[in-house]
Order: structure tokens, then sequence, then C-alpha cells
């Protein structure tokens, strides 16, 4: 209670109480994951132990890694509804590259998770310009996206499934480090980078910008054409790295996978604590968010309820989560 | 989604207006209703159909399928878009058990031979409305029981099992867990828990690998189809229980057939989805030939395939 | 005269007695800025009672206040004798107050009559909407202002905005109303049909309804108001009968003495510096006429731009900063030609521009400070891409001093600003560009009176220090006492130029007038 050390001046108060409020609007996140997870740890006997951990890591990968991306898009004040439909695309396309007969093991890989990358950047390319150049709400652009991947999926293999992988490409989705599924951790290393590129970074400060207040921004003198299309664009390129998990997790590629991908990513950057209108939000806030939603779902399975209580509880939680925000801003409005 | 379906609805109606009255020559014209053309099994059955028309030539054949599995909208339109165009015979597998009894029992009525076939039409419903028809198709209850019971066999008496289920509400998810529960009875197997994947892989995998973690004693595995069965395995080697617990499927698509050879999966069950539309509409001809019509329940053919069957 | 000035903060004047409305002591805060001050206000039966004061006073918070969209914070409000705390529109509205709103709250799909009628709408069994009845309704309510050529089936999106000015002022008088607010209603009409209101006012006063008239433009309020209350931050300040009181009284009340002296300080004229910029028939897309705008703006000069509102002002600047692309004309920099696709590339040739709306074009406003600082100049406190916080910060704090900045934190959201502090921010934001030539749209609009006299002394350093400043205002008095030119525009044309020496209201006033006056005419 010694006052003399505390920092006094005006700038030094405001600067703390700046941190405190962030640290506050992520603690929320943070906090309602714990409670979620000391309930199941309570209520159930396998939660917390080294496998089911393990488990849900593995199970929150492929969610985490398209919400990463859908954090940018929804930052700029757009969605994206067709990542299911265009993870789908990438996997058909990079398990067709994968398969081609002659090829090395280690360049079949390669070239397979070259091309879905690059079919998941297209797409997202094909996203934000029509969205951006015709001022066409990126909610229809997406929906009939979704629509047109999908069709693409199933054209492209006639309806059938892809499988036969090189081993060392099934073995790797399966592998973990100290319990940590790699899969995990490099979709952790894709929300560091996206934290960086957010935070630290010109292009993120626009980003967040054009989200508030997209005419501000313009008249700023920044290229919003651009920004949109790379949004989009970065939402593509992690859908194709999500396709490459998808295979290494399952060792299939099929076009029917991935069907309503859109609404768990949509959810985890809402939980997360990202405004649906834009320009608020975080990667960290979406990485929470994904992990409640697999905790939650690994947690209901554990605890035996019924499939359709689940998904009645799961609905209830994302409309909680949403309250909730709207308190926390208040909070950190005040 | 819903979005998406009313769309496809509509263009498929669309498309379905353009070929009226196409048929000048005397060959009678099938109508085929499938469902999800998106699913790999009805697509195959759908190729199958018209390898059969081109080996017959004797009669033509206009086939619609759905984009998803509950869009029952499009099977209906489908339906009436038939009777319009007046044709022969109308062979159809229902999405809905219920919904589709009305518009096919004008079907009948507007004198078109109309066969039932994959999943059985809802009896109630078509006492209901007045409507006899017969059903042509695989028992999805005995199937399943087959491969259930190679499981109990395997495993021996109260062996600890689980069964992934189909969508709810989907009659053929209903009658292969029925199918399995008669073998878990029969076997006097131990049935730890039963719950839906909603036929898909990524699904499955994340499902079982949770019910393991509750679970770990299990030791069998009954998945209502193959592709929610690829997921089981997976997780099963994840876990680092391969071999530990048997799983068995339905469906046999090509993706099983690996695992079959090398024993991560024990059995899956082969309905000859390719011969099943072909088998129906030679049914519907025979009838239009003047042959009797169909009565009650006609069996199609059912299989267990196990790595014996696989080279 | 001092007789018939009443003095608010408690003060109950007696004449008020026989008011129907009266209000004391009313007080709103929206987080930290203070709307409303202490407003004492007392409104009588059959009286049109003006309330006049600069933009940010507290007039529009006062409505809202009257019409339940936003509650006070403290005060006291009586309708006929009777507390009076409406929660929602609709207990304004069975109170009989009604309200016409600056901005419109119409329907632009539906049709007039559905727009009329939307708050009581006929209907027939289960709910059906009688259309026979409505059409007859709203006919008779157009019929009753004189708008008998409109027909009511016409969707609100298909008229002109004078149109649809009275049509929302038909709206407003389908209810029961003993009081009828009309906030700037004049704003978007004619001569004529201003006159058209007039007479409708005159009649609703015969009626015994009370009226609260809120204008800019104090010959209207001399010519239809029986009274007249001057708002002045937040507060009243003077409330007298029309006819004993004259619009310089009224505007040195709305002012105030801070703001005069800095309007009185001694100002040289400067138009010798080089030409910094020149426009040649620079024509607006909005713009119904080819020959577009001319002129030439110096460094040095701070030229000022008067024009009513929808004169192509407001246009004009966003031609030349490439906000909106010139359809046809030139723009010259120093000279030399230039085809600016985009604001980027104005703001590369030394361009900034104070938008006329910090909320919507200006700043982030959920974003720090320090961020709205450098908003437009990232590439100089950033290496690599990466922004560099430090530098930022320093450039904020420097800036920030510039321009007499009241802030806690360069991290603080600028919305946590008031809003002259804001105003200074997008200031900042460009003098982070350093630029060599500033437009500025209402550069003081919704800012307090000693930040107004803050901005008005930075802006002529700015000009001191060579900068050549466009300005445009819709205050006078402003441009009267900032500019060494006025350029008064009119349907998108300069329609004359003024030179510092004649600078007078009236003058400026009939060049803006010019063409609405031959239109009246006609």
């Amino acid at each position: 209670m010694d006052s003399t050390d505390i920092d006094r001046s005006p700038a030094g108060r405001a600067d703390f109480a700046a941190v405190s409020k962030t640290v506050l609007r992520e603690a929320g996140i943070g906090l309602a994951l714990v409670v979620l997870i000391i309930v199941f740890s309570v209520t159930t006997q396998h939660f917390l132990t080294a496998s089911n951990i393990t488990n849900i890591l593995t199970q929150v990968t492929i969610n985490l890694v398209l919400s990463i991306g859908m954090t940018f898009v929804i930052l700029i004040g757009g969605i994206d509804l067709s990542v299911g439909s265009v993870l789908s695309f990438c996997a058909v396309v990079a398990g067709t590259v994968m398969t081609l007969p002659g090829l090395d093991p280690a360049l079949a890989v390669t070239l397979a998770v070259i091309s879905a990358v690059i079919a998941g950047i297209g797409f997202g390319l094909f996203n934000g310009f029509i969205s951006a150049y015709w001022a066409i709400p990126s909610f229809i652009v997406t929906l009939g996206t979704l629509n047109i991947a999908r069709g693409a999926a199933l054209q492209v293999t006639n309806a059938s499934t892809i499988y036969s992988f090189p081993a060392a490409f099934n073995a790797f989705g399966s592998r973990t480090i100290y319990g940590v599924p790699v899969l995990f951790l490099i979709a952790l290393l894709l929300v560091a980078i996206a934290w960086f590129v957010l935070a630290k970074t010109v292009f993120g400060r626009v980003l967040y910008g054009i989200g508030n207040n997209e005419e501000a921004a313009r008249l700023a003198g920044h290229n919003i054409f651009f920004y949109k299309i790379a949004a989009f664009t970065i939402c593509g390129a992690l859908v194709g790295i999500g396709a490459i998990i998808y295979m290494a997790r399952l060792n299939i590629a099929s076009p029917i996978i991935g069907i309503g991908f859109e609404l768990n990513a949509i959810a985890a950057v809402i939980i997360g604590g990202t405004s649906l209108s834009g320009g608020r939000g975080s990667v960290v806030g979406t990485l929470l968010g994904a992990c409640i939603i697999g905790v939650l779902a690994n947690g209901l399975i554990l605890l035996g309820l019924s499939d359709f209580m689940r998904q009645m509880i799961t609905g209830f939680v994302i409309i909680l989560a949403v309250i909730l925000d709207k308190y926390r801003e208040r909070l950190t409005k005040a | 989604m819903r979005f998406s379906k009313i769309i496809a609805a509509g263009l498929l109606a669309g498309t379905l207006m353009v070929p009226i009255a196409s048929h000048a020559d005397d060959k009678p014209v099938v109508g085929l209703v499938m469902k999800s053309l998106a699913n790999e099994f009805f697509k195959n059955m759908l190729e199958g159909a018209k390898a059969h028309e081109a080996k017959r030539g004797d009669y033509t054949l206009k086939a619609v399928g759905m984009q998803s599995e509950t869009d029952i909208e499009t099977q209906i339109n489908a339906v009436e878009s038939f009777i319009t165009e007046k044709v022969d015979a109308i062979v159809i597998a229902p999405a809905d058990s219920r919904a589709l009894v009305p518009p096919l029992k004008r079907a009948v009525d507007a004198g078109i031979t109309v066969v039932n076939f994959d999943v059985s039409l809802d009896e109630k419903a078509k006492q209901e409305a007045g409507l006899t028809l017969a059903f042509v198709g695989p028992d999805n209850r005995g199937g399943a029981k087959l491969a259930g019971d190679a499981l109990a066999k395997k495993l021996g008496q109260g062996a600890k099992v689980v069964i992934i289920e189909g969508n709810p509400g989907a009659d053929n998810a209903a009658q292969r867990k029925l199918g399995f529960m008669d073998s878990v009875e029969a076997g006097k197997l131990d049935l730890l828990d039963s719950r839906t994947a909603h036929w898909e892989t990524e699904e499955a995998n994340t499902l079982f690998s949770n019910m393991l973690t509750a679970h770990p004693d299990i030791q069998g595995v009954m998945a209502a189809n193959d592709s929610m069965a690829l997921g089981v395995v997976k997780a099963i080697d994840a876990a680092g229980k391969t071999g530990k617990i048997e799983v068995v499927g339905f469906d046999n698509i090509p993706a099983v057939q690996p695992l079959l050879k090398e024993k991560k999966m024990l059995a899956t069950v082969d309905q000859f989805g390719q011969e099943m539309a072909a088998n129906a509409v030679d049914k519907a001809l025979g009838v239009l030939k003047g042959g009797k019509p169909l009565e009650g329940w006609v069996k199609t053919d059912i299989k267990l395939v196990t790595s014996d069957d696989v080279k | 005269m001092e007789n018939n000035q009443t003095m608010p903060d408690g003060i109950r004047p007696s004449a008020d007695a026989e008011a129907l409305l009266h209000l004391s002591g009313v007080r709103k805060r929206f987080g930290g800025v203070v709307a409303l001050d202490g407003v004492s206000f007392a409104l009588r039966a059959g009286e049109v009672h003006a309330l006049v004061g600069e933009n940010g006073a507290g007039k529009s918070t006062l409505i809202k206040i009257l019409c339940g969209i936003v509650q006070r914070d403290a005060g006291e409000i009586e309708l006929a004798g009777a507390p009076y705390d409406p929660h929602a529109p609709g207990d304004a509205k069975s109170a009989g107050i009604q309200v016409v709103h600056q901005e419109f709250n119409l329907l632009p799909y539906l049709s007039v009559a559905e727009n009329i009628c939307f708050e009581d709408m006929p209907r027939k069994h289960f709910g059906m909407v009688d259309y026979t009845s409505l059409y007859a309704k709203a006919r008779k309510a157009l019929d009753a202002i004189g708008l008998a050529d409109v027909d009511v089936r016409r969707p609100v999106e298909s008229l002109g905005v004078a149109h649809r000015q009275l049509v929302e002022i038909a709206r407003a008088l389908m209810g029961e109303s003993r009081i009828l607010i009309l906030d700037e209603p004049t704003a978007t009409l004619t001569e004529r049909e201003t006159q058209r209101l007039f007479t409708i006012i005159a009649g609703l006063r015969a009626k015994g309804v009370a009226i609260v008239f809120v204008s800019h433009h104090l010959q209207e309020v001399f010519a239809i108001c029986d009274r007249v209350t001057v708002l002045r931050n937040g507060a009243s300040v003077m409330t007298a009968d029309i006819a004993a009181t004259t619009p310089e009284q009224l505007v040195s009340n709305m002012v105030g003495r801070q703001l005069a002296a800095a309007m009185a300080a001694e100002k040289t004229v400067d138009t010798g510096g080089k030409t910094a910029l020149s426009l040649r028939n620079l024509r607006h897309p909005a713009s119904p006429f080819a020959e577009g705008v001319s002129f030439d703006l110096h460094y040095g000069e701070m030229l000022g731009i008067a024009g009513l509102v929808g004169s192509g002002r407001t246009e004009l600047l966003r031609s030349i900063f490439a906000a909106d692309v010139a359809v046809s004309g030139e723009l010259q920099r120093e000279g030399a030609p230039r085809s600016y696709r985009n604001p980027g590339d104005a703001i590369a040739d030394g361009i900034g521009f104070v938008t006329e709306d910090r909320k919507e074009e200006g700043l982030i406003l959920s974003m720090p400070i320090a961020a709205n600082v450098t908003l437009a100049s990232l590439k100089d406190v950033s290496r690599l891409g990466l922004v560099d916080k430090n530098k930022e910060s320093r450039l904020t704090q420097k800036l920030g001093g510039e321009v007499r900045l009241k802030y806690g934190s360069p991290r603080d959201a600028a919305s946590t600003l008031s809003g002259g502090n804001q105003q200074k921010v997008v200031l900042a934001k460009w003098l982070a560009n350093k630029p060599r030539v500033l437009l500025l749209d209402e550069p003081t609009r919704g800012v307090d009176v000693g930040a107004k006299a803050e901005i008005y002394a930075l802006l002529r350093g700015l000009a001191e220090q060579g900068l050549a400043l466009l300005i445009v205002s819709s205050e006078l008095p402003e441009l009267i006492t900032l500019c060494d030119r006025i350029l008064v525009m009119s349907k998108h044309r300069i329609a004359g130029e003024v030179a510092r020496k004649d600078f007078s209201e009236e003058h400026i006033l009939n060049l803006a007038y010019k063409d609405e006056r031959r239109h009246g005419q006609h």
C-alpha cells in the first residue's frame, strides 16, 4: 500500500489502464475456458488426462487454422462462408497430386502442400476481388463460392474419396511431441505469425483501421482494395494449410468433407471476442475461442450427455459468449 | 445451408423442365430419383444404372440426384416433374420415408409404375395415403447384423463395444443401429455407448477419440458406414491401440480396402450398390412388360466382406 | 431590453406561469463529454419559439431528451404542470410532442402514404392494411400542408429532399400534437417551400400548438418566431422576445466572449505567396455544370469557401483530394498538371484533408490516439512494415503539443476525447504528413468555444508557416475571422469572390442565395 512507488503521472496511469483493459478482454475469454476445464475436470473421470488433452488439441487444430484466417476476414468487416467447401477442394487437389503415380513420396507431399495452398489462395483472391471490386457483401460472394468450390471438388473427383497417401505423411499426422500433436504446434505457430502481423505491422494496423472505419482509412491514403483482397487471400491460404492438416490427420481427401466447418470457425472467432462488424478483436482470442469449442465438445461426450443435448448446449454457449462479450465491452469502455 | 438447398432445388427443378416430351421413340421412359450424388455410394449406383441402360438398350433413363442427403424438396420436385412428363416408370430411393408418399401416390394414380428401392417408405404413411407399393432393397438391419455378428464372433461374449451411428432420423441409420443391437444381444456383448457422427469421417474421428477417453477399455466398434469407420481407425492409430480394437463398417467403399487388407478393419458389408438401381429398373421394366406387380419386400443381395475378400 | 432577458440557473421567471412545457437545470453527459450543462427553457401554447446556438451547443441533445430518445441526467421537466419523463419516443408521442428530425426518418422503399401513416396504419380484418383509408388519410395530410401535387402511392425514394422534408412534417402532424419540434426544417428547402412551411406553422400556431423552431438562419427566426432561446456550450444563456432583440445580440450570445476576442484578433491579408494549387474547370461527378470550378490558392493564404448546404463545397474538396475523382477539368500543383487517382496520390503530393465528419471519415474512434495520428503517415513510424510504437508515441506527443491536445495517454482510444480534442487529433494526423496544402471542411463543427479559439490560432500559425489553407465552413463569422479571401459557391459553381476588405455576412449570403432567388422567381 506504499504509494510512493506508483507512477503518478497521468500518462503512466493511463498506460496502465490501457494495458489492464486489454488483459481484461482476453482474460475474460481465458477465464471462461478455465471455468469449463475445471467443471469437466471435476465432473468427469478422464478429462484431465494426458491422452485426453492430446485428443482435444488434435480436435481443435483444423478449426483453429480456419479460424485464424476467418479472423482476418471478420476484422475487416467481412465473412467467409466458403472455407468448408474450399477446404474440401484444396484437399482433393492435394490428394490427387499426392497420389499421382510414379512420384517420389517426399516430392509428392511437397507438391501437394503447395497445390493446396495455391488452390486456397486462388479462391481467396476470387472472394476478395469480387467483393472489393463490385462492392458486393462478402456474405453473398462467399455463399456463391461455397457452392462453386463444393461442386468443383465433386467434379474433380467424380465424388470419390482419395486415399493411400505416403505412409510417412499419414504417420506425421499422428505424431506428438511430449503429448502435444505436431499438427497443433503448426497451428500454434500460425497463431503466433498472425498475432505478429496483426499487432505489430503496418498491414495489421490498416486492417483494423478498415474494419473500424473504412472511409477514414481510405481518406488517409490507404488502398482499401488491396487490403480487402489480402484479407481473403490470407484466409484462403490458411484453408489450404487446413486441408493438408485434415489429410494428415485422417489420411483421406474427399469432396464431402468440411461441411459446416465455416460455422465452427465463425463461432470460434466470435467467442474469441472479435466483433462481427469488424475492427475489434485478436487472434489470441480466436485461439481461446477455438479451445472453448473443442473442450466443450470433448467434455460433453465424456459427461455422457446425449447427442442432442450436446448440440443444444453448444448453441447456448455460443450465444452466451456473445452476450458476455457485450458486458465485457461495456466494462472496458468505462 | 438452407440457402444452398433452395438454390440447388431451383436449379435442379429448372433443368428438369427442359427435356419434356423428348421421348418420341417407343422405348419406355424410366425416371430414376436418386439421393445425394456427392455420396460416392449413390454416384456409383447411378453409374451402374447408366451402364445398365446402355447394355439393355430397350428403355430411356432419366436420372435426378440431390445436393445433399436431406434435400427432400428436390426429390419431390423431381417426382412431380416426372408425372408432368408422363414417364412410364419412376424408380426412387426416397430421401425421406414419409414426405415422398403423397407425390408417389399421385404418380401411381397417374398410371405410372413406381418402384421404391434403397430405403423403404414408411408403412403407416403408405397405409394412410392408400398407397400399396413394394420395396426393392437390401436389408440394412440384416446387413448390420452380419457385420455385428462377425465382430461378436471375433471378440467373444462380454466384449465391450460402441456403436457409431449415422444421421439421426435417417431410416438406413436407424435400421443399421437396430442390426448392430441385434448382434449385441445375440452375442451377449457389452454396449458401452452409441452416438452419431453424422456419417462423417472427421466427426467420427473426434467422437471416437473422446469415447476412447471415456471408455479406455473399448474392444470393438460398429460404424454405420465406412466413411466413419475410416475416422475410427485413424483415432485408434493415433491412440496407439492399433490391432487392439476391432472395427466393422458398412458399404464397402474403395477407401477401406487397404484397411481390411492390413487387418485394421475386421469387416464391412457390401450391399452391391452399383447394381441396386439397375436391379430396381429391371423390376420396373418387368412390371411394364406385363409382369406381375411387385409385393412386399423384394430383398436384394448383401454380403459380408473381410480381409479374405480383398486381393 | 434587459427586462426581456431571463437568465437561467434555477430562477423561474414569473412570465412562465402560462408555460405548457417547462425545463429547468437539465443536464446530460455522454461519457466524458458534457452535452447539456443546465438548460432552462419555457414554451407557451400558441407560440413559435426559436432555439438557436452554434453546432454542438446542445440543441440536438435537448430535442432528443424531449422526445425520449435519450434520458437526462439531472434537471426537471414539466408538461402542462405535471412531471414529464419520457423513456421512449412513444412516451413523447402519447404526450402530444411531435418531432421532425434533422436526419430523415423515412422508409425509402415504402410509399408516401405508408410513411405518413406508419405509426398508426389503418387496418381491416386479420390485421390487413386498409389501403383505401390509408391513401385517403395520407392524401388529406398532404393537402393540409399544401402538397397536392405529390402522389401518395409513390415510394419516398423517388422524391426530392425538399418533398421528403415536407412528408416528414406531414407525418409528424398526423398525431395529436400539442407541441411540434422542427429541427432545422428549412435546411433542404428552397425559398418557395420555406414560405409554404411558414404558412403551415402560422396555421398551427393559430390552433394553439406550441412550436419549437430550431434554425441556423437568423433571418427565418426573425421572420416567424415569437420568442428565442440561445444555447451556448450546453447551457441556455438567453431568452427574449423577438421584437426586443437583434441578430447581433443573438450572435454575440451564441459565440460568447472568448471567441469574440479570437475573432477580433488583427488579421493581415496575405495573398502574396507562390501559387500552390490551381483548379481549371474541375468538375465533381455530382456537378450539373460542365464549367466546374476554377481558382488559384497561394502559399500562406487562407481561402474560405462559403455557400449553402448542398452547394457543392464538400464535393469540391473531395474532388481536389481524389476522394471522388473529378470527371473533367484540370488540377495543377505549383503550376504543373496533376491527376490523382486516389487519396494516396494527393497525400503523396503534399495535400491533407480534414473532413467534415470526424466520426464517419476523420477518425477511427475505437483505435488509440497514436494510431489515429499516424494513420496517414505510417511509413514514417515504421520500418520493414513493422510499426515502431515508441516512435509513434513520440510523434504523437510532439504533434499533440503543437495542436494543444488534452489527452491521457497516446494509447487511449480516440473516442475518450471531447469533440474539440478529437478534431485536434484529425489535424495532428495531417500535420504528421507535413502537408503543403491543407483542405479543411467545417474545421470547428461540434467543437466547444475554447477549442475553437485554439484551432483558429493553430490555423493562423500554419498559414504563417507558409501552408496554403482552403477552408469550407457554414459559419460565416468563422470564415470572416480567418480568411484572406472567400469564394462563395452556389450549385457547384463559384458564384462570386469576396476580398477581405469587402467581407460582410450580407454580401456573402446574397451571393450564396443568388441562384436560389433566380429559381424562386420562375
